[in-house]
């Protein structure tokens, strides 16, 4: 990696980080929604540089063009959510917060170390060759081949949530 | 590492392997064509787009439309920008001066990075990024969160209602876009642009909207919803002057709104051009290859004669969408949904369905292929 793209990665994951602690911090929450579209496009250039071109895409489509847009939304249709402070909540979730927070960390070092493990194992040349290889193909070829039962049944989940919505939105007759 | 996600100019490193460019460091070459990007495409082309929409708008209704500044005031655009520069830099008393100031950032930025994986002639492209389709249809989506944010930055109750009918447009409207693309992945097995216009020659299937009848529609589809992304008459809802005065952009005044103009413009073009690479061949010339021509051109005069096919075919459709704002009635919202959701995404889906069908049927061969193949005696000669 040049230095240059070290400097790129060292600003997605300022971005992404510091983002993530302004969502969590700052007292306005609409401000939180934008941080947090922020922190998802931060998300979305580190995976480019794992070499995962199309989760990043989809990175973006779902989380920034989706899901960020309904929390905006669901922000702006409804009164006192926007009105509503940090503090409004009450300091009852501070606990079992910090608590759950530092019960994670564990499991992300066991698999952060793991996967540092697996990283330095691999011969850099196949490493290279893997990073450059187009994804999308590969993602296809697993999901229609080893994964069919998982994607079928994901297909058949969103059916149902589609479906769902649409009787949710039927006029009560 | 080997730059295989390509939003750092990957072509240029390819191009200047072995000269003293090679040392140039890639983030360098990054910075350089994002600032060819912004300043020799998407501003001069947003720039003369405002000129050539008032010039087409005032034909169309037997006006002159501007006419003092410059030879056929073509001029007119730069008087606009200096005019737009040096107003008052204002923020609504009750606005959030943050999201104001950066709303219309995000709307310019989402539509220019879309110009990185156009491909303006075979080897004219900043990044043939390999999931270029998706990375446009991905980096455009910034634009809405632009357009919210901006109009509740206003204060103000019409640009919020403007802004929140945006959002739910696009939100929409990405759906039956994103499934009339589908038909093409099927076809090119790619989703990289470069790839997917290299097989629309002549001597391969030529273009994709003749493909089979289910892509025909399907341009159609795409065409009309991108309409609809881009926030154009019909479907301009989010500014509807009658009903919100402007809606999203009501405050916004000076360069602001001047961004969110160029904005607009250049997500147009972005839009054209994407359907042009995807339906109309890109920069493939019409019954003719030049690579297979009996007299061997200067690469250079190739990429120019690309570049204007390429360009022409996406002013084209970019005067066709001019011309449509002076054409069509704004629709309600009750139908922008009804056409979106009961029209365009059943028929996008049946589109996929039929392509995938003559996929198998006829073995991945084009009409003109298989009518061809009728005429040369059995089997396809391609």
């Amino acid at each position: 990696m040049t230095n240059g793209m070290k400097w790129i990665l060292l600003i997605a994951e300022l971005l992404t980080v510091g983002s993530a602690l302004i969502v969590a911090i700052n007292p306005n929450i609409l401000y939180s929604a934008v941080f947090l579209l922020f922190s998802f496009l931060g998300i979305a250039v580190m995976y480019l540089f794992a070499g995962a071109d199309f989760l990043a895409g989809v990175q973006v489509v779902v989380y920034v063009g989706g899901v960020t847009i309904l929390i905006l939304f669901a922000i702006m249709l409804t009164q006192w959510l926007y009105r509503l402070k940090l503090k409004d909540i009450g300091s009852k979730f501070v606990v079992p917060g910090v608590v759950l927070a530092l019960g994670l960390v564990p499991f992300l070092h066991r698999g952060l170390t793991q996967l540092g493990k697996m990283v330095q194992a691999a011969p850099p040349e196949k490493m290279a060759e893997f990073a450059a290889s187009p994804k999308t193909a590969m993602i296809g070829k697993a999901l229609l081949t080893n994964y069919v039962l998982p994607f079928e049944a994901v297909t058949i989940l969103l059916l149902g949530a589609l479906v769902g919505a649409v009787w949710l939105a039927r006029p009560k007759a | 590492m080997p730059v295989n996600s390509a939003l750092f100019a990957q072509s240029l490193t390819q191009w200047t392997q072995g000269t003293w460019f090679a040392s140039v460091p890639i983030w360098v070459w990054a910075l350089v064509s994002a600032l060819i990007i912004i300043y020799m495409l998407a501003l001069p082309f947003g720039g003369i787009a405002t000129y050539v929409e008032r010039k087409i708008a005032a034909d169309l209704q037997d006006r002159i439309g501007p006419n003092r500044v410059g030879p056929l005031g073509i001029f007119q655009f730069a008087a606009d920008a200096i005019k737009m520069i040096s107003k008052e830099d204002y923020v609504p008393p009750g606005g959030d001066r943050f999201l104001f100031n950066i709303a219309p950032v995000l709307v310019v930025v989402g539509s220019c990075a879309g110009f990185v994986a156009l491909p303006l002639g075979q080897y004219l492209v900043a990044g043939d990024i390999n999931i270029g389709v998706f990375y446009i249809m991905a980096i455009t989506t910034i634009i809405a969160p632009g357009i919210l944010l901006g109009s509740w930055a206003s204060e103000n109750k019409w640009s919020l209602l403007g802004g929140l009918r945006s959002a739910a447009q696009i939100v929409s409207y990405e759906i039956p876009v994103a499934l009339s693309i589908v038909p093409i992945i099927l076809i090119s097995g790619s989703l990289q642009i470069g790839e997917i216009v290299k097989q629309q020659g002549w001597h391969d299937h030529f273009w994709n909207v003749f493909h089979n009848p289910f892509t025909f529609i399907s341009f159609f589809i795409l065409f009309v919803g991108g309409l609809a992304e881009t926030n154009r008459i019909p479907f301009d809802l989010p500014e509807a002057e009658s009903e919100l005065v402007s809606g999203f952009n009501t405050e916004f005044s000076g360069m602001r709104f001047g961004l969110y103009a160029l904005g607009e413009f250049v997500d147009v073009f972005v839009m054209c051009a994407l359907v042009t690479s995807l339906y109309l061949g890109g920069w493939q010339i019409p019954f003719l290859e030049l690579d297979k021509f009996w007299v061997t051109l200067p690469s250079g005069l190739i990429a120019l004669i690309h570049v204007s096919f390429f360009l022409g075919k996406t002013f084209l459709l970019v005067f066709v969408v001019m011309w449509l704002r002076w054409t069509l009635p704004r629709l309600r919202v009750d139908q922008l949904m009804g056409l979106c959701w009961k029209g365009m995404v059943p028929v996008a889906l049946f589109n996929i369905l039929g392509t995938a069908i003559w996929m198998w049927a006829f073995k991945g061969q084009s009409m003109l292929q298989v009518v061809s193949g009728l005429f040369s005696g059995g089997g396809g000669s391609h």
